[in-house]
């Protein structure tokens, strides 16, 4: 199992478990410490919710049991004896295997279903293989060391560190080449042999660099079957749930990506399967009516190109229709209908990406689709990749993705450019041209030239960054380079190109938050930076003319964007809500109790609040009491996500003055989004 | 972000106060025995100021800078600071001052905040100096509002007044911020 979800709680059962056990032979031995109970009452809670999450109903329902067995001894319903005791960690142990069972992928050395049964009728579990947890622990020490991906990342820092050393060196062995010609030859001879065994030492030290790199690397990459099991259940469930018969495949599972990227990949595919089955996929009926087969299908599928990854989602649904696409979007005032009549078919496709296009119901109903496409490219943008569509109505859509592997060391085109060098992603590149003053027109107030066939407008990239430009004299050649983003190119006049290098993404420093135009920086062989261009931010709507670091427009959207505060004890569900959240575009906060929740709440300004009921000291009946007495919380919506499903908790929840109570066991994705979406939009 | 700043200022006039309070106290105390403060000397618009030494992280030649594109002009570049990259700021404009060229003898002061370490460009250096706290005074005549938020007094010396600088308020000064956070 490799679901992203699983391994979280996994981890987290891991603790809980060692929490229970330790507490469980405390307790054994001093039996008049009933105040330990609390504690692992609250850790046989949280397990069973975090189970219930996953879909694990098996753990669950034993941990349901251990739950009641605790509760019976804190109320004094039941004796503290070994007995009870050894139930307990009976239970324990069967969750042990089974969780060690799920990260291996295999299945447990246990007929769970039996020892369900029996486990609730209070009977031993004597179907548990002797000593499950010792087995368990030799086989993982033998081939396995857990890291902290903190650790790793530091290494890949360091390795970071090595590359931009041997640049360094390289560039010495130059300049030691230069001084070498410039000796007398009686001396030059053993200087020149001394270099050259010099050069050797560097290159093999570089192939070793090389290849730490590539462990180092591989060390963060998963691959993409660890977010795509999930997939699979989405699409079950949603096409059940919308009626539509659907035959879902996954090609390329294996390919691996750093884990950063498949984090920011999956509400992105998320999104656009919700996307194919909701607005693509028709009804078996009407499929049938156009002489389609019944049952629709959705491919997605990952393989490598170059340096980087390409995704597809493909569905043989209605495809996307560009007339009323254009329709929709002059509608809802995202272009003017002359521009609209300008556009090309494939073009029409690219403005379900418009801030501002996808808001609307009714352009799900025209174009049948385009939900959210605007959230999947912010989301593409943010890991450097680029987005392309196409679609034949009545026939098809697909989305391509092209993802770099990973984002700590990128291809790039070294330029330089109002006397400062650049490095350009060549994710973004398309390609280099030399062009002559004659070959330039001007359309209106821009200046083109024709790239392939295609009129391509040309900008000066130094003009657009606010750099001092040079002005050339005469008919000489401009380096040009050809830009390209989602359906988009531009040309920008750069002063040289350099060639292209490997360069090691380095961030700038907590001095700077998001600065516009740039990604990050490298640094040189030379020892000095270089910035690392966010070429998105070149195809923003202005043009060449220097602009303000954000616009309004960007403003408003960043002020606009909805915040959440997600307060929960267990990293399971937090981790599942604020990906839920985040996919959609919200801005999610999280909270590990309620008084971190008060605190976080207190410093900043959040539109809801989603908060677990039991959580270690103030509960989520308290947490939502004391936020309604606050000045600036009174009328903020709260939700209540809870394992416990009497009325009773209901209608304390209620009274509490929450606005709406959402049962872990029943949870899904869908019902959470519709409820804040129901709350706040 | 303006509750932040309203929020920003009161801290900040809090603290003005008790670094007062803190420093009438030890003008009082100084009677008994000779205080001196280690700083760091170097000159900025022409004139002499100074810090207290546990700001300042090195003190370095002024390397090639690298400008950033689209922000603003109190950050005249980047370096690499043994792989990290730090900002180069000219903090003359935030204290009123002119910006004379930076020549050879021009350094950058590598000062550790909170939250980053940034690079202040300075004419010149002039090395630690242990300063004598009797001969400091909070108040510095003459001197506009926008420049009395960044110092704290002057010390009276033989060879010239050296202005204190306020590192604190400095450093947390939103200003200093590049970018959207």
């Amino acid at each position: 199992m490799g679901n992203r979800y699983l391994e979280i709680f996994c981890r987290e059962a891991e603790e809980h478990l060692a929490s229970l056990q330790s507490g469980l032979l405390v307790l054994e031995k001093n039996p008049a410490r009933t105040e330990l109970l609390h504690e692992l009452l609250r850790n046989a809670h949280t397990l069973k919710g975090s189970a219930r999450m996953v879909g694990l109903a098996d753990i669950s329902a034993i941990t349901h049991t251990m739950e009641e067995l605790l509760k019976g001894m804190e109320q004094g319903l039941r004796r503290v004896d070994a007995e009870t005791i050894d139930l307990l960690l009976k239970g324990a142990d069967a969750v042990a295997l089974i969780t060690s069972a799920l990260m291996r992928g295999v299945p447990p050395e246990l007929d769970v279903e039996r020892f369900v049964a029996e486990y609730e009728r209070g009977e031993s579990g004597r179907l548990l293989p002797a000593e499950p947890l010792e087995a368990k622990v030799e086989g993982a020490v033998a081939d396995t060391v857990r890291a902290d991906v903190k650790t790793l990342d530091n290494l890949v820092n360091l390795v970071g560190e090595m590359i931009i050393n041997r640049k360094r060196l390289e560039a010495k062995l130059e300049g030691l080449k230069e001084l070498c010609y410039e000796l007398p030859p009686e001396k030059a001879a053993p200087f020149a042999a001394f270099r050259g065994e010099l050069e050797e030492d560097i290159l093999y030290l570089g192939f070793l660099i090389q290849d730490l790199h590539e462990k180092t690397m591989g060390l963060r990459m998963l691959p993409l079957k660890t977010i795509s099991d999930g997939l699979e259940r989405l699409v079950r469930d949603l096409s059940l749930q919308l009626s539509r018969e659907v035959q879902f495949e996954i090609e390329g599972q294996g390919i691996e990506m750093d884990r950063v990227l498949l984090d920011g990949l999956k509400p992105i595919l998320i999104h656009l399967l919700t996307n194919a089955l909701s607005h693509g996929i028709e009804p078996p009926e009407a499929r049938e009516a156009a002489g389609k087969p019944r049952r629709g299908s959705v491919l997605l599928s990952a393989r490598h190109e170059g340096n980087s990854v390409l995704v597809e989602v493909r569905d043989d649904g209605r495809g996307m229709d560009p007339a009323a696409i254009k329709a929709a979007a002059v509608t809802r005032g995202v272009i003017e209908a002359r521009e609209a009549e300008g556009l090309t078919d494939e073009e029409a496709l690219y403005l379900t990406f418009r801030p501002g296009f996808s808001t609307a119901e009714i352009v799900t109903d025209i174009s049948g689709r385009g939900v959210g496409m605007d959230v999947v490219k912010k989301n593409i943008e943010r890991v450097k990749g680029n987005v392309t569509l196409s679609s034949e109505t009545g026939r098809f859509t697909q989305v391509t993705l092209q993802l770099p592997l990973t984002l700590s060391v990128l291809d790039a085109l070294i330029i330089t450019c109002g006397g400062e060098t650049f490095a350009v992603p060549a994710t973004y590149l398309q390609e280099i041209l030399k062009v002559r003053r004659s070959e330039i027109t001007t359309m209106g107030t821009d200046e083109v030239i024709k790239v392939r066939g295609a009129t391509t407008p040309l900008y000066s990239l130094a003009g657009m960054l606010g750099l001092p430009a040079r002005r050339d004299a005469g008919d000489a050649p401009l380096p040009v380079i050809v830009l390209k983003h989602c359906d988009q190119r531009i040309a920008c006049i750069v002063e040289s190109h350099v060639g292209y290098s490997e360069v090691v993404v380095k961030g700038l420093g907590k001095q700077f938050g998001n600065v516009r135009y740039l990604f990050g920086a490298t640094i040189m062989g030379d020892g000095n930076p270089a910035l690392i261009l966010n070429v998105p931010d070149l195809f923003q709507p202005g043009g060449g003319a220097p602009r303000a670091v954000l616009s309004p427009e960007e403003e408003e959207a960043v002020r606009r964007r909805p915040k959440v505060l997600v307060v929960d004890d267990s990293i399971t569900t937090r981790t599942m809500e604020q990906s839920i959240l985040a996919g959609q575009g919200y801005h999610v906060v999280t909270a590990v109790s309620g008084e971190d929740a008060m605190e976080k709440s207190a410093a900043d300004r959040f539109d809801l609040i989603i908060s677990d009921v039991e959580m270690p000291g103030m509960n989520g009946f308290e947490l939502t009491r004391l936020l309604r007495a606050s000045e600036t919380y009174q009328d903020t919506p709260i939700i209540i996500v809870s394992s416990l499903s009497r009325d009773e908790d209901k209608r304390q929840a209620i009274q509490a003055g929450a606005q709406a109570y959402i049962v872990k066991g029943a949870f899904d994705q869908g019902l959470l989004l519709e409820t804040v979406q129901m709350l706040i939009g | 972000m303006a509750t932040g700043n309203d929020n920003g200022y009161d801290i900040r006039s809090i603290l003005n106060q008790m670094r007062e309070e803190y420093w009438e106290a030890l003008s009082e105390e100084e009677s008994e025995a000779k205080q001196m403060l280690e700083c760091l000397v170097f000159t900025l618009g022409g004139e002499r100021y100074a810090f207290e030494t546990h700001f300042a992280c090195e003190v370095i030649r002024i390397p090639k800078l690298i400008r950033v594109p689209a922000v603003q002009s109190l950050v005249t570049g980047i370096f690499n600071l043994r792989g990290d990259i730090t900002a180069a700021i000219d903090i003359r404009p935030m204290l009123g001052l002119a910006q004379p060229e930076l020549g050879p003898a021009g350094r950058i002061l590598v000062v550790r905040g909170d939250l980053f370490s940034t690079g202040i460009l300075v004419e010149a250096a002039h090395g630690v100096q242990p300063l004598d706290l009797e001969r400091f005074e909070t108040a510095v005549a003459g001197l506009s509002a926008e420049r009395k938020q960044f110092i704290r007094g002057h010390f009276n010396l033989e060879e010239g007044a050296v202005l204190l600088l306020d590192m604190e308020a400095l450093l947390a000064a939103p200003e200093l911020l590049v970018g959207e956070a």
